[in-house]
């Protein structure tokens, strides 16, 4: 059993993780589930006031980590590269992820991330990530 | 170089330079060369981006985000008459830990373009450690196309 608490107290003690503003909402050994507060330091289309597409792949990422590494106690599980379909805007609003560690190995894991706002049926982006876990 | 494409290159620099909230902002990029064979721009170290408690270890989100925004000025630089442009897909590797308080330099560029679509890559390095890449990234946008290009506006009131 992952405690919940102890994971989120981890998470602010990553400055960048500060930064992106971001809370574990639930945890276990293969998935993990965020929110991410907007903020004005997200944007990236000022004009429509939309989410940058870095930032959402940085919650992607973050995610994906914890769910790797849910008990990581000082940096997070180290990213090899990464995939991202953007399929709509991010508007202003809370934005959610939940990551899928697809396969976990002795060296490697891959992870899948999906995003959304209001409608779970409607992704913001998806992404899949792999994870250096040596 | 023809002296418009060097005044439109201003414009765009001006124009990124002066977004007044955002991540572009918050990041603080300097554009230190733009061609339409390219760009290349600054990111000041920044401890808010780093993971570890030292802050001498880049988070690889940020990386992704500076490629993605440097991507949408080559882009800007390298097509005429874009009105908007919004990622498709995007493809990160992280090369080697991101250690060091150096600064970021990104170089990117628009290496192909047809009316719906354009096609960018671009490379991450700290400063002075050029043939020691930390990230390479691919990346494809969708442009629309119009008389409401973001240019024109600037262009406005411009008798030239």
């Amino acid at each position: 059993m992952i405690n919940l608490q102890a994971v989120n107290a981890n998470v602010s003690r990553v400055p960048f993780f500060r930064f992106l503003n971001f809370e574990v909402q639930s945890v276990d050994s293969c998935h993990a589930e965020t929110e991410m507060t907007f903020v004005e330091r997200h944007i990236g289309n000022p004009v429509m006031d939309y989410y940058h597409g870095g930032i959402i792949a940085s919650l992607m990422e973050a995610t994906a980590a914890i769910a790797v590494h849910p008990d990581f106690a000082d940096v997070p599980a180290k990213p090899i590269n990464l995939t991202v379909d953007y399929l709509r805007p991010g508007v202003k609003g809370s934005l959610y992820a939940r990551a899928n560690v697809t396969r976990k190995g002795k060296r490697m894991a891959s992870v899948s991330v999906t995003t959304w706002q209001t409608d779970r049926e409607k992704t913001v982006a998806e992404g899949l990530y792999h994870f250096l876990l040596v | 170089m023809s002296g418009i494409a060097q005044k439109k290159i201003e414009q765009i620099a001006q124009m990124w330079n002066e977004r007044g909230n955002g991540l572009i902002t918050h990041m603080a990029l300097e554009i230190e060369e733009v061609s339409t064979q390219g760009v290349q721009v600054r990111m000041p170290f920044n401890p808010e981006f780093c993971v570890d408690r030292e802050q001498t270890l880049l988070h690889g989100g940020i990386l992704t985000a500076l490629l993605d925004s440097v991507f949408g000025l080559a882009n800007f630089v390298a097509i005429e008459g874009v009105s908007t442009m919004a990622t498709l897909d995007l493809r990160v590797d992280y090369l080697r830990p991101a250690r060091s308080r150096a600064d970021v330099i990104v170089r990117a560029h628009c290496f192909r373009k047809t009316r719906h679509i354009a096609f960018d890559s671009g490379s991450i390095w700290f400063d002075g450690h050029e043939n020691a890449e930390i990230a390479r990234g691919v990346a494809s946008f969708a442009l629309t196309r119009g008389d409401s290009s973001l240019f024109d506006a600037l262009e406005k009131g411009d008798p030239s």
